[in-house]
């Protein structure tokens, strides 16, 4: 009874578990880009980025109306990105240049999505504590 | 709860029971907080103005920021900004609750 | 404890960026060595990379890189004419290595960027962990 009682304390619901769903997204995407850095000469290679029906499944469940409760299986994963352009001679299509840029905006959206899950988690804290931390 | 100024009238004189002096503007009232000079509820109507302060600014929060998540809108900063003034809300509300709690627990340390 | 995710996949990536640095370096120092102990001219090393599976993530999977082998180049080097040359032929004519300046350049400015892009995806990871330690603070 007391376990059930803390956990709705936490939101179930709004930005803040929309945000975590999204850093499990981001924090793989970092691992995708790495893959992709690391392979930019290896022959063949093609790269990799985050499954876009991971997104798309979770605003859908989100816009109509249905809680984030009930897409708790969906679970972000790595895939062959099919709009990679040019495939050089070799077969690789990896472009540097874009992964760093990939590289960039994932930075700044994970740091944006850690704010968002800090700023939840600090308004608790401060309701709980009653003193005020910046 | 109790408003304080129902246990003393005679508290409603005070400056404290003047939450304009905190906001510099009652004519503005989209803060939420708005109270008549001299009315008899002081501090229960400013923190009930408080508490729907910060109602108002969580609800606009997890508007703009589920805008943002969702990928509908690109103006970052608005829900950065929507989750500062939230949090300067709930700062504001709970500063005055423990100001209030505090004078409250002094006015009964004191001996009639 | 992997805490800092795609570092390994990255170090990995360094250390062949590292290792092709290396080669082409020897390569552009060993461009006019006509004589090597097993004899002949000094034959030009090509690095070739390969994928190497990291791990599964449900979809595709992570995949790292390795150096597969260092191969000799095997087309053979100019010959040059030049008589007066210790290792000249019976006809005058010098083999010289296989070794193309301009080839080795692009190389190396090639690696160099690789090594950098890896490079700058390691602080980045890092700067993304220490922010993650800061939620809630």
């Amino acid at each position: 009874m007391g376990a059930i009682m803390i956990e709705s304390i936490f939101p179930s619901d709004g930005d803040y578990q929309l945000a975590r769903k999204l850093l499990d997204a981001a924090a793989l995407r970092q691992n995708a880009i790495a893959a992709n850095i690391a392979n930019a000469e290896t022959p063949g290679y093609h790269r990799v980025d985050v499954s876009s029906s991971f997104a798309a499944q979770l605003k859908a469940t989100v816009e109509n109306g249905g809680g984030l409760k009930t897409a708790d299986s969906l679970q972000p994963s790595i895939s062959e990105d099919t709009q990679a352009r040019a495939v050089r001679p070799d077969g690789n299509n990896v472009e540097i240049e874009h992964e760093l840029l990939a590289m960039n905006r994932n930075a700044v959206e994970y740091e944006y999505l850690t704010d968002v899950v800090s700023y939840n988690i600090k308004q608790l804290k401060m309701a709980i504590a009653g003193t005020v931390s910046s | 709860m109790l408003p304080i100024g129902s246990i003393n009238p005679g508290l409603t004189a005070l400056p404290l029971s003047r939450p304009e002096a905190l906001t510099g503007s009652p004519a503005a009232g989209t803060d939420g907080i708005t109270s008549a000079p001299g009315s008899s509820n002081g501090f229960g109507t400013m923190l009930d103005g408080l508490v729907n302060l910060v109602d108002e600014k969580q609800a606009a929060e997890q508007v703009t920021t589920q805008k943002v998540l969702l990928g509908n809108t690109d103006q970052l900063h608005q829900s950065v900004i929507a989750m500062q003034e939230a949090s300067v809300a709930l700062s504001l509300m709970v500063q005055v609750r423990n100001k209030l709690v505090e004078s409250y627990q002094e006015l009964m340390r004191m001996s009639v | 404890m992997n805490l800092i995710s795609g570092t390994d996949i990255t170090a990995d990536a360094l250390s062949a960026q590292k290792t092709r640095l290396d080669i082409v370096a020897q390569n552009i120092a060993n461009a006019q060595t006509t004589r090597t102990p097993s004899g002949g001219p000094y034959q030009r090393q090509i690095v070739s990379f390969e994928t190497e599976l990291l791990k599964q993530t449900g979809g595709s999977s992570l995949e790292t890189v390795r150096v597969s082998g260092i191969t000799p180049d095997p087309t053979p080097g100019q010959q040059v004419y030049n008589p007066q040359h210790p290792d000249a032929g019976p006809d005058g004519m010098v083999t010289m290595p296989n070794v193309n300046l301009a080839y080795e350049m692009v190389d190396l400015i090639t690696a160099s960027r690789a090594y950098e892009a890896n490079l700058s995806f390691a602080k980045d990871a890092r700067t993304l962990a220490q922010k993650t330690l800061e939620i809630g603070k």
